[in-house]
């Protein structure tokens, strides 16, 4: 897809698609037949894209607009279902793979589907004039943003062999209806497109475009909370009635409990009370050690010297220590995130049921997730005694979630290290100077290597920049042997054993991969980028 | 300890990272920037009254005497009506177990189950079971909480007779046999010596010191206490697992010479089911009995008696709210202790957001300010058409009275007010009254006094079904039946001039009667005759009346004049709560505090947030149309595009999308890694909801695993 080119005359969302389509016209004028197939191929593309941005509510409007292409469109879809030859040949249109491929094997495909051209020639120039008066208008971007793409795919649609079946949702549907709808049996309708040409972010750049980020919704977001804030006194009183409390909504709730407890303590700054903060989304928290906490803030330091090793046990302690003390002011438990992975398991919540329903002990949840109720059956919510509040803050969760190792392992991206450049090049300076020459070593072997296979890669797509070297840096390694080879010819390492343990002080801290080739020989490789390699490699050489 | 040094860690923004602390104020205290009026204020209130955690209302103008008399008022209240649902479910309710706060009970009130199982724990042992372990199994239904109560109460009697103790464990409590074994052992052991006892009993003991798990420390104690039942009770039995429970049952049997156990099963589907998952050998070496503990529903209908019929009552709960709390009973299966939950937080909310609540008192002080509170009945819907009433009869100096004089109206108010409280309570009155008339044998549809309540809480009850199989039952009732009938009637119909009149006939028509057979109305179904005629070869049937004797068209007349006058006394006294003025102090109706409070829809509420975003950001902008625009955050962007793909999503695709909706915005100064950086948060987010997830079908696509409204 070529649609991350600029394009010079106009910025709407929709200036891609139309591009598209004229510069495959333009650039194949010679035929008129020969680009109106290749037309089709890549307005099926499109609309299967396009209907990823659908607004529905728009999409309704709009197909009032393009109401000649539609009616003109059908005569010419019927038709082409009869045709079996033509169906098939445009389904091995549509299954390949690469664009490159495109003028090789299937000009018979290609032929075949000229045949239709002279009868969809009038939808298509109608379409066309529908394309451009709407973008003439191009006022609200969104709309045309939309506009093209409803035509444009009725006119090809036609030629595709789902014609009958992948329409996108139009109007209103119920939701029942609507899932359904998105999960029809047959070959996933999404493009080809992958994120090879996107240039990922690293952390360090996630971190650092985030701080320059300034939010269009700060003002209200403010609002919102002073809304909640206002609701401390009545929790309060929640409180005292025996209930616990349980806040959900969408966003981070993290300052609200923190303002809560700050209200509580002033509110009752005679006798401030106990409070007791738990970050559930700590990646290791234990319930032990919550409840460990808590004992420490009712005894203080009566604290016995062994708790137990099963938090059960600290949870019995603590209730019987609450039970022989009458006097002992509620102690305030406010956990963020109750339904954080570490404390999500079944019999977690066991015991945090049972914490809650101690006497003398007020529990304040904050769940962030829209299923958070399946977690707990009647008996629990029975134990726990919730009121809950819609707390929507829209506060980003920022530290609840590792946002880029999220994404990249969702996209399939392997991990990456997480201190990065930076914690490598750490690392590097405590470990001894053989260490540092192998791995010196070790990053130069790869990065020649690399360069070689990024040349190829360049002229493939004609935008290299940085995820090409970030792929390679994945793909090639360097075979174990050949490293060792390299390694006793510097005389870093002088024997297998010496070699072997500098690299296992690299695999601890993460800075190499190892994995077997299909040989079955031990392939090493540098989970950096390439950047990142070269600003390691500079830095070791400079040092 | 790492609790001990919270402020280590902290980020930027003030928060601490760690995993759990005890929370120590910032020195900066930082809040107080925010907003320092309110907290001033705040705290002086709470200065004064240390007790009371009411705030103002009325704009804050709500003064601190009102304030604490509110809080009084609830607390006073709740108290009364709290004792009130205990005492009645002890008393109407001889056989359920599910006595509420059973610590507050006295004890000899006693449940039918739980002496039947105790009774079984005390009688059985291994010797009358042949050497198997004693079962009690307890199927539980839907009346989850039941079972707690009664092993507490269990608990209690054993320990205080020393005889032994119940030992729960739960599901949760048991992850292998070894984990399973230790708590058993320190539950039974600590349960009547405490942490220190059990503690002691590992330390200080002759000989080898033994492993946590061993039974061998358990049959120590029970030795040594003279133990007879240790009640080893699993509350969610089907929950453990199958071979676990395997393993632990054949060593309880194999220790059964030493400790006397008793096996008490909580199941929550049936006896067959849970035997099913057992290998025959583990069910052999078990024998038992069955008890069964009831629903829930008959329980909550009491409760809801006591609370609203009660001749007393000053605050009742309309009839929203009433449906939603049976709807959940019914449904959801809510426990009696959820029910008196949900009565108590709407009682809660009703005194801690109304500020008229305050003239529920039994008396207010002389000197109360009431200026504002004047000002705010007068602003009450019910004022205003109480005034319009007032106006349609021709009394528009009594309106202007009331709205000009504040002494008056207040006056008015708290007479209105008594009033109305006394109608409500001759609804209730007449309502059970109806529900006594429902027990007679003659009318075949039961209706409970919950659903009277919620018919006559909407006004309905006068012309609905129910009322009318009353009547025409009541016309039918011979006389014998009807001076039984007449027995039930509330005394508020039978103190009625018109009514011991009709009683006077009555009992004078009797006199002069004397026959064995008692008189029938002309609607008894024995005085109506069927005739048969053969008109064109055809059987043709024909109901008419029989003739009567006189006595009998006396007796009708006396009938429909009871009919007639009970009729009147309800389509007077079934009046719809919400035409009474004042209603608002006196009746909480609002359904959605409660549903939402008890009920939340989670799910619905982010899938809200992000798709219209502006429900809850109050836009500043006039384009708060449905349009996706860069004015929203950025993860309901996203989401709305999401919501738009299949099943499958390719990243790249949502990506160019998600682009395409800043660099409209943006134009050509649109920063491309801004926006990734920005995608990538909402990406996230939208994993960490487990909207998306990772695909391996296609590469660099995800899978969309939530649908909206779904």
């Amino acid at each position: 897809m070529k649609r991350s080119q600029p394009d010079s005359s106009l910025d709407e969302v929709s200036t891609p698609k139309r591009q598209k389509t004229t510069t495959v016209n333009g650039f194949t004028n010679g035929n008129i037949d020969a680009p109106k197939t290749k037309w089709h191929h890549t307005c099926y593309i499109e609309g299967i894209w396009l209907r990823t941005p659908t607004h529905k509510a728009k999409a309704k409007a709009l197909f009032s607009t393009p109401t000649k292409p539609s009616t003109v469109s059908t005569p010419s879809r019927g038709k082409n279902a009869d045709r079996s030859a033509k169906r098939k040949s445009a389904r091995v249109l549509f299954e390949q793979e690469d664009e490159d491929v495109w003028d090789g094997a299937d000009k018979l495909a290609e032929e075949i589907l000229e045949e239709e051209n002279g009868q969809l020639d009038p939808p298509v120039q109608e379409t066309e004039g529908v394309l451009e008066t709407v973008e003439a208008d191009s006022g609200e971007a969104a709309k045309t943003k939309k506009t093209p793409a409803t035509p444009k795919r009725r006119a090809g649609r036609p030629k595709g062999a789902k014609n009958k079946r992948s329409p996108t949702p139009e109007g209103e549907l119920p939701p029942h209806e609507r899932y359904f709808f998105q999960n029809r049996g047959g070959p996933p309708r999404t493009s080809n497109n992958t994120l090879n040409k996107v240039p990922l972010l690293t952390h360090e750049e996630y971190f650092e475009k985030l701080s320059q980020y300034v939010d269009p919704c700060g003002k209200q977001k403010d609002f919102l909370a002073g809304l909640h804030r206002r609701s401390f006194p009545q929790w309060n009183f929640e409180f005292d009635q025996g209930f616990n409390i349980c806040l959900y909504g969408y966003g981070a709730k993290r300052k609200l409990i923190q303002q809560f407890a700050d209200w509580l303590y002033h509110a009752h700054s005679s006798t401030p009370p106990s409070i007791v903060i738990v970050n559930g989304h700590t990646p290791n928290i234990s319930i032990r050690s919550i409840f460990a906490t808590i004992v420490t803030a009712v005894l203080g330091s009566d604290v016995p010297s062994k708790l137990g090793s099963q938090p059960v046990e600290v949870l019995e302690l603590l209730q019987s220590a609450l039970k022989s003390r009458s006097s002992q002011k509620p102690i305030n438990v406010l956990i963020n995130s109750i339904d954080a992975p570490s404390l999500r398991r079944a019999v977690n919540q066991a015991l945090l049921a049972r914490l809650a329903a101690t006497p003398k002990i007020r529990l304040l949840a904050t769940a962030d997730t829209p299923n958070f109720l399946l977690m707990w059956d009647i008996s629990l919510r029975d134990q726990f005694n919730f009121v809950f509040h819609d707390c929507t803050t829209f506060t980003p969760f920022d530290s609840e979630n590792d946002v880029v190792e999220e994404v990249h392992s969702l996209v399939g991206r392997k991990s990456r290290r997480a201190g990065g450049k930076d914690g490598v090049g750490f690392v590097l300076k405590s470990l001894p100077e053989n260490a540092r020459n192998l791995y010196r070593v070790l990053l130069a072997e790869l990065l020649s290597m690399t360069d070689e296979g990024h040349n190829s890669d360049d002229d493939m797509d004609g935008q290299g920049t940085g995820r090409e070297g970030q792929g390679a840096g994945e793909e090639t390694g360097i075979e174990f042997r050949l490293l060792y080879q390299k390694a006793s010819e510097e005389f870093i390492a002088s024997s297998e054993m010496m070699f072997r343990t500098l690299l296992k002080e690299f695999h601890d801290h993460q800075m190499i991969t190892s994995r077997m080739d299909t040989s079955g020989s031990e392939i090493l490789g540098v989970p950096l980028s390439r950047e990142e390699m070269e600003g390691v490699l500079e830095d070791l050489v400079l040092n | 300890m790492d609790a001990l040094e919270p402020e280590l860690d902290t980020t930027p923004d003030g928060l601490n990272n760690q995993g759990v602390y005890i929370y120590h104020p910032s020195k900066s205290s930082k809040a107080h920037g925010d907003r320092p009026s309110k907290r001033r204020k705040v705290e002086r209130v709470e200065s004064d009254q240390e007790s009371c955690p009411f705030v103002p209302l009325l704009n804050g103008h709500e003064d601190a005497t009102s304030v604490e008399l509110r809080y009084r008022n609830y607390e006073h209240l709740w108290s009364a009506q709290d004792a009130k649902i205990q005492v009645s479910v002890v008393l109407s309710m001889g056989n359920w177990l599910g006595l509420i706060m059973l610590q507050k009970i006295l004890g000899d009130v006693d449940s039918e189950v739980l002496d039947s199982v105790s009774k079984f724990v005390r009688e059985t042992s291994p010797e009358t079971y042949n050497g198997c372990v004693p079962a009690a199994l307890v199927t539980v239904g839907s009346n989850v909480s039941s079972l707690s109560r009664l092993l507490t109460r269990l608990n209690d009697r054993l320990t205080t007779t020393g005889e032994g103790g119940v030992v729960v464990l739960e599901s949760g409590d048991a992850p292998n046999l070894k984990t399973t074994l230790k708590n058993i052992i320190r539950a039974a052991i600590t349960n009547t010596e405490g942490n220190d006892g059990y503690q002691r009993s590992l330390n200080d003991r002759d000989g080898p010191r033994l492993l946590g798990y061993d039974l061998d420390l358990l049959s120590d104690y029970v030795e040594k206490k003279g133990v007879s039942d240790l009640v080893l009770a699993l509350r969610d039995s089907e929950a453990f697992d199958p071979s676990l429970l395997t393993d632990l049952i054949s060593l309880l049997s194999s220790w059964l010479d030493r400790i006397p156990f008793t096996l008490l099963l909580g199941i929550s589907t049936s006896v067959e089911l849970f035997e099913g998952r057992l290998p025959r050998s583990t069910i052999s070496l078990i024998k038992g009995k069955y008890f069964e503990l009831h629903e829930a529903s008959n329980c909550v209908d009491h409760m809801y008696e006591a609370l609203q019929a009660g001749g007393d009552a000053k605050f009742w709960i309309g009839r929203n709210i009433t449906g939603t709390l049976f709807e959940r009973s019914s449904d959801f299966f809510q426990s009696p202790e959820g029910f008196v939950r949900m009565i108590k937080y709407a009682y809660m909310s009703h005194f801690f957001a109304n500020p008229l609540s305050l003239l529920l008192a039994d008396e207010l002080p002389a000197d109360l300010p009431h200026d504002k509170l004047c000002e705010a009945i007068r602003n009450l819907p019910s004022f205003r058409k109480f005034c319009e009433d007032l106006l349609d009869s021709g009394s528009p100096k009594q309106v202007h009275q009331l709205l000009e004089d504040d002494e008056f109206l207040f006056h008015e108010s708290l007479q209105h007010l008594r009033m109305g409280q006394q109608r409500m309570r001759d609804i209730f009155q007449s309502v059970k009254a109806i529900h006594r008339c429902l027990q007679s044998p003659n009318i075949s549809k039961k209706s409970s006094v919950s659903d009277l309540s919620v018919l006559a809480l909407a006004g309905e009850l006068s012309n609905s079904s129910i009322v009318e199989d009353i009547f025409s039952t009541v016309k039918a009732l011979d006389s014998d039946n009807l001076q039984d009938f007449f027995a039930i009637l509330p005394q508020s119909v039978t103190g009625d001039s018109k009514f011991q009149e009709v009683q006077d006939d009555l009992s004078g028509l009797l006199q002069t009667y004397q026959d064995a057979v008692p008189l029938r109305s002309e609607y008894d179904h024995r005085h109506s005759v069927v005739k048969t005629t053969v008109v064109q070869q055809r059987v043709k049937l024909s109901k008419g009346k029989a003739k009567l004797p006189k006595q009998d068209i006396e007796y009708t007349k006396i009938v429909d004049r009871v009919q007639s006058l009970l009729e009147s006394y309800l389509a007077e006294i079934l009046v719809k709560p919400q035409d009474l003025f004042l209603h608002e102090v006196f009746l909480f109706d609002m359904r959605n505090p409660l549903k939402e409070t008890f009920g939340p829809r989670p799910r619905f509420a982010v899938e809200r947030a992000l798709s219209n975003p502006f429900d809850y950001l109050i836009s500043t902008s006039e384009d708060t149309g449905t349009r996706i625009s860069t004015k929203q955050p950025a993860t309901a962007i996203l989401y709305q595009l999401y919501l738009e793909s299949g099943a499958l999503v390719n990243v790249h695709d949502l990506w160019s999308a998600f682009y395409a909706v800043f660099e409209s915005h943006g134009g050509n100064n649109c920063d491309e890694q801004m926006v990734m950086a920005l995608f990538y948060r909402a990406l996230s987010e939208l994993k960490a909801f487990g909207m998306v997830k990772g695909s391996r079908r296609n590469i660099d696509h995800v899978a969309k695993s939530a649908w909206i409204g779904l």
